[in-house]
């Protein structure tokens, strides 16, 4: 490159390297001269004070003139130059006015000798000294006052300059070519001096460049790499081989390679530190350093001696790199390489031995390997497969859904559970269950073929099996069913004329044997019942109708009812922690009572006289309500818990006078789960038995009529209306009563009975009827029917409120004429839309228009 | 010559005279004339220049006390030399240095070595380069080592 002063260097180092030290040189060459200049003064005071420090005329004298002109002028000269030299070291215009300076102490000295020739020399030296700063042009203004110099006083004061008194022009001009005689060589030593320089400049600049280069190539290297001395010491490494041993330059230095070396590793590294100090060139072993962190690196290291030009060590170059990861992974291949040994001889094992047949198809479907099993699924030997379509082998009827799936697992990739028959070599047919997986890549399925002639044959007999166990199940069911009926029918008689019979005022004796008859009937009755439930439940045909539940007028109201047997035995029945009024369960409430009723009848009948019963509740904190009834009775024996849900299993209870069918805990059971509930039992024999339920927690209806209150229910019409209800539920009753207390413009009238309803709405000719479905006396759709057939009640908006979200149930009710639906819990807000747009369509409706289409609402 | 015992400059004038006694080779004799002003002692003249005159071979030194003789020769500065044939004719008259305490070869001394050996001088008379001697004429003026 070229620079600015149009010199060509190498790069930019290069001509900073060159400004540099010409700057030291005209630095250096400055003090040089500073120190010259005052030696120069003081040896010209000295010359003069030698030749003539005085001068006499006579017996008088006084010290020479030139002494004093050695000092002062001698001062003059050189005082500019020293106080530039100080404020301007190396600036050109110092050094030239160190030139102009130096000439005119020649000139001086050259004076105080009265010219002699030999100060004449002060002027060559002073060039030469000039020169010293490589610099011609400074040449030029010496040159210029040592010629002026000579000229003037050669012509004014020849005497001062020569030492004569007249001097020949030719004198000046042969001084004058001395001088520059002087100055060719000077120039032209300092242009050679300036272009080595250059070169040194532009070598060292390369030498630097190639330097740096070195140590960025020894820093940067992405192995680890480092120089270590002849006394086995660390002198540098690189940033690689410092991460890589997580220690830092400082710590590094002063150790020795053995120091990180693992144990193991010692002696080999010492013997190839040996070798290689001793004549081989270079070594390579692979060993294991320890980190900072002590962990164990595997590293292939690399080293040789690095030797000066006469063949003597200098040091060790050791270059190491981490070959943990290739030593993990060659480990890893190694035991893959012996798991796929193993798999494959397991694999062969399996082939060998495999009672299925095992086999590799091409993409046409033709045979390429086949193990041994072959033999006794197709009677073929391996050889007589090999090549062969195994579509030869299929029955001719499966082989078009056999091709099919030998398309179809080119696109899913695999094929299972598929069964085709197949043709043995001896004509016989057998069921062949396959599976496969295609290989895109290897163009290849791989095949597994199972005789399932055996297991067809065995699912067959089991299929018809259930059916017939079903069949039979079914006509048990209905046997059930029937017999329950049946026996319903006489004990009808048996029970009212026992009853009857109890009413004639019979002697003892009679009374007794009536006793009996009733009790047995009763009995009975309750078996027959509790039998029809479980037919029921098992049969899918059990109804619910969930709803929330005040909890603790349940557990009251059970209690109410078997006080009287509690007394009749003896057991004292009491409540304990009881939930507050507001605590709701998601159930049916006929059924969580009965459910109840059983756990309390059990606990009762199950503990002898003088014991107690106790019923409590509690709050879950997973959002169930827990019922318990606790009992001071003889506990259970663990071994009987898992039986206890059993239908009919009483648990030795049947030997005892304890009566029951056992079928109340496995109907409590099926009820709970029915309701989405749980059941179970804490006891232990002699401890008492502590049996639970749990459901879900429910919103208070409560609750819901005050969240209401600030709804949609201000939004209400001003028209006045009648509604009639019709539910049997008294929780159900008062919450939609409670929920219509703030509408003075409604009169609601309530039904607990199918047959009362149809007579209140003949009646009172209600703008809207809410039905309930599950009625006492009459099924909900039956009202709607009967409200159906009668001109008065016809066009009476019907809406359904049930616990049946069932799609059937509800297409079924709309069909048959019912306005809406609603399910049960009720959603307030959505319940008075839909009475405002029913009773709103209705009245309009009776002016003779067509009512509006009324939503489904579930 | 007549010299100032102190004057600088005639040390080179002495030591040209060494130079032509040794190359006239005995057809010289020289009389140096140290003036002595009449006010000092008689050791104020004992200087090394006048110690080295007197080791010159072939030359005689004397006193002048009072710059008597160096007034009749008509000598005002010092390192003036007059050269007498042995006939009593003067034969050269002037200094022996180039310059001021200038030694090396000159004017005069090829001239009174020419003289010696009977060649013909083109010129007979050089300038002299010394201190004033002691001129009662010239006692306000400022001394100078100089022609």
């Amino acid at each position: 490159m070229k620079t600015a002063t149009g010199h060509e260097f190498s790069n930019p180092r290069a001509d900073e390297l060159f400004q540099y030290h010409r700057q030291q040189i005209f630095v250096r060459t400055d003090r040089l001269f500073a120190r010259l200049m005052i030696v120069q003064w003081v040896a010209g005071i000295a010359a003069a004070l030698f030749i003539a420090p005085r001068t006499w005329s006579g017996q008088a004298s006084h010290v020479h003139m030139h002494v004093w002109g050695a000092i002062f002028i001698g001062a003059a000269i050189s005082a500019f130059p020293l106080w530039m030299i100080r404020t301007a070291p190396g600036a050109a215009v110092t050094r030239h006015v160190i030139a102009v300076a130096q000439m005119l102490m020649s000139a001086l000295l050259i004076d105080l000798t009265g010219g002699r020739i030999e100060t004449h020399f002060h002027v060559f030296g002073s060039l030469v000294i000039l020169s010293f700063y490589r610099d011609w042009k400074v040449l030029i203004p010496a040159t210029v006052v040592v010629g002026l110099d000579h000229f003037l006083r050669g012509v004014y004061w020849p005497y001062s300059v020569y030492g004569v008194l007249t001097a020949s022009p030719w004198r000046s001009i042969e001084h004058a070519g001395w001088v520059v005689f002087e100055d060719v060589f000077l120039v032209i030593s300092c242009l050679r001096s300036v272009r080595e320089m250059r070169s040194i400049a532009n070598r060292t600049a390369a030498l630097e460049a190639a330097e740096q280069n070195s140590r960025q190539i020894f820093e940067d290297a992405p192995i680890g790499m480092a120089v270590v001395g002849l006394d086995e010491r660390f002198q540098r490494t690189n940033a690689a081989f410092r991460d890589m041993l997580g220690y830092s330059e400082e710590e590094l230095t002063g150790r020795t390679p053995l120091d990180i070396t693992y144990a193991d590793d010692l002696e080999i590294s010492r013997q190839l530190a040996e070798q290689m100090l001793h004549g081989t060139a270079r070594s390579s072993i692979e060993k294991r350093y320890v980190s900072k962190a002590g962990q164990v690196l595997w590293a292939t290291r690399s080293g040789c001696v690095i030797r000066d030009g006469s063949g003597n060590p200098q040091h060790f170059l050791i270059m190491v790199e981490d070959i943990s990861d290739r030593r993990a992974a060659e480990e890893a291949l190694r035991q893959s390489k012996h798991e796929l040994e193993s798999a494959l001889k397991a694999n062969q094992l399996i082939m060998d031995n495999s009672l299925d047949v095992i086999c590799t198809l091409d993409a046409e479907g033709r045979f390429v390997t086949v193990n041994a099993a072959c033999m006794s699924l197709w009677s073929y030997m391996p050889e007589e497969l090999i090549g062969r379509a195994s579509i030869e082998l299929v029955h001719p009827d499966d082989r078009a859904r056999t091709e099919e799936a030998a398309h179809n697992i080119r696109l899913s990739g695999h094929l299972t559970d598929f069964v085709n028959r197949c043709i043995r070599k001896d004509g016989a047919i057998v069921d062949v269950l396959w599976a496969a997986t295609w290989s895109e890549a290897d163009q290849t399925h791989f095949c597994v073929a199972h005789d399932v002639t055996e297991r067809a044959r065995i699912e067959k007999a089991l299929r018809e099996a259930k059916e017939e166990a079903d069949r039979a199940n079914h006509a048990k069911i209905e046997f059930l069913s029937r017999m329950s009926h049946e026996l319903r029918t006489p004990l009808n008689a048996i029970l009212g004329f026992g009853q009857l019979l109890e009413r004639q005022s019979p002697n003892a004796m009679q009374r007794t044997r009536v006793g009996h008859i009733i009790s047995a009937g009763r009995h009975l009755l309750d078996l027959i019942n509790e039998v029809l439930d479980i037919s029921r439940i098992e049969a899918g045909r059990l109804q619910l109708s969930l709803e929330p539940v005040p909890v603790a007028d349940t557990m009251t109201e059970v209690v109410d009812l078997m006080r009287p047997l509690a007394a009749e035995r003896a057991t004292k029945l009491s409540t304990g922690a009881m939930p507050d009024k507001s605590t709701h369960v998601m159930a049916d409430r006929q059924k969580f009572k009965q459910v109840l009723l059983n756990l309390l009848t059990n606990a009762v009948k199950y503990t002898p006289s003088g014991g107690s019963v106790t019923i409590s509740a509690e709050r879950r904190a997973d959002g169930h309500v827990r019922v318990i009834v606790s009992d001071t009775g003889p506990g259970i024996a663990p071994d009987k818990i898992a039986r206890l849900f059993t239908p009919f299993e009483r648990l030795g209870a049947e030997r005892s006078t304890v009566e029951g069918t056992g079928l109340g805990l496995a109907l409590s059971q099926r009820l709970m789960h029915a309701m989405k509930g749980t059941i179970g039992v804490d006891t232990a024999p002699d401890c008492g038995s502590r049996f639970w339920v749990e459901l879900p927690c429910a919103q208070s209806p409560l609750d819901q009529i005050t969240s209401s209150r600030n709804g949609d229910h201000a939004a209400l019409s001003n028209d006045t209306r009648t509604i009639l209800y019709v539910e049997d539920n008294l929780s159900n009753l008062t919450l939609i009563e409670q929920l219509l207390a703030d509408q003075p413009q409604t009169t609601l009238i309530t039904a607990m009975q199918g047959r009362m309803a149809l007579d209140l709405a003949r009646q009172h000719k209600p703008d809207l009827i809410l039905l309930d479905l599950h009625l006492p006396d009459l099924p909900g759709w039956d009202v709607l029917a009967e409200l159906q057939k009668h001109d008065a009640t016809r066009h009476t908006p019907v809406v359904i409120i049930s616990a049946d979200a069932t799609s059937r149930q509800i297409k079924r009710l709309l069909e048959a004429g019912a306005h809406a639906y609603l399910t049960k819990p009720i959603d307030v807000p959505e319940f008075f839309r839909v009475i405002d747009n029913v009773a709103g369509s209705h009245g309009v409706a009776t002016n003779g228009a067509t009512p509006n289409p009324i939503p489904v609402l579930t | 010559m007549v010299a100032h015992p102190r004057c600088p400059c005639t040390r080179a004038s002495i030591g040209e005279l060494a130079r032509i006694m040794a190359r006239a080779k005995g057809k010289l004799s020289a009389v140096v004339l140290f003036v002595r002003p009449e006010s000092v002692d008689c050791s104020w003249n004992e200087t090394d220049l006048w110690r080295s005159a007197r080791q010159i071979p072939g030359v005689t030194t004397v006193v002048d006390a009072g710059g008597v003789a160096a007034k009749k020769l008509g000598a005002e500065t010092s390192g003036h030399v007059l050269l007498f044939a042995p006939d009593g004719r003067l034969l050269f008259n002037g200094g022996i240095t180039e310059s001021r305490g200038h030694a090396g070869g000159n004017l005069g001394e090829n001239t009174i070595l020419s003289l010696v050996t009977g060649e013909t001088v083109q010129r007979n008379q050089t300038p002299v380069f010394g201190c004033a001697l002691a001129n009662p004429e010239r006692a306000g003026q400022r001394p100078k080592c100089a022609r």
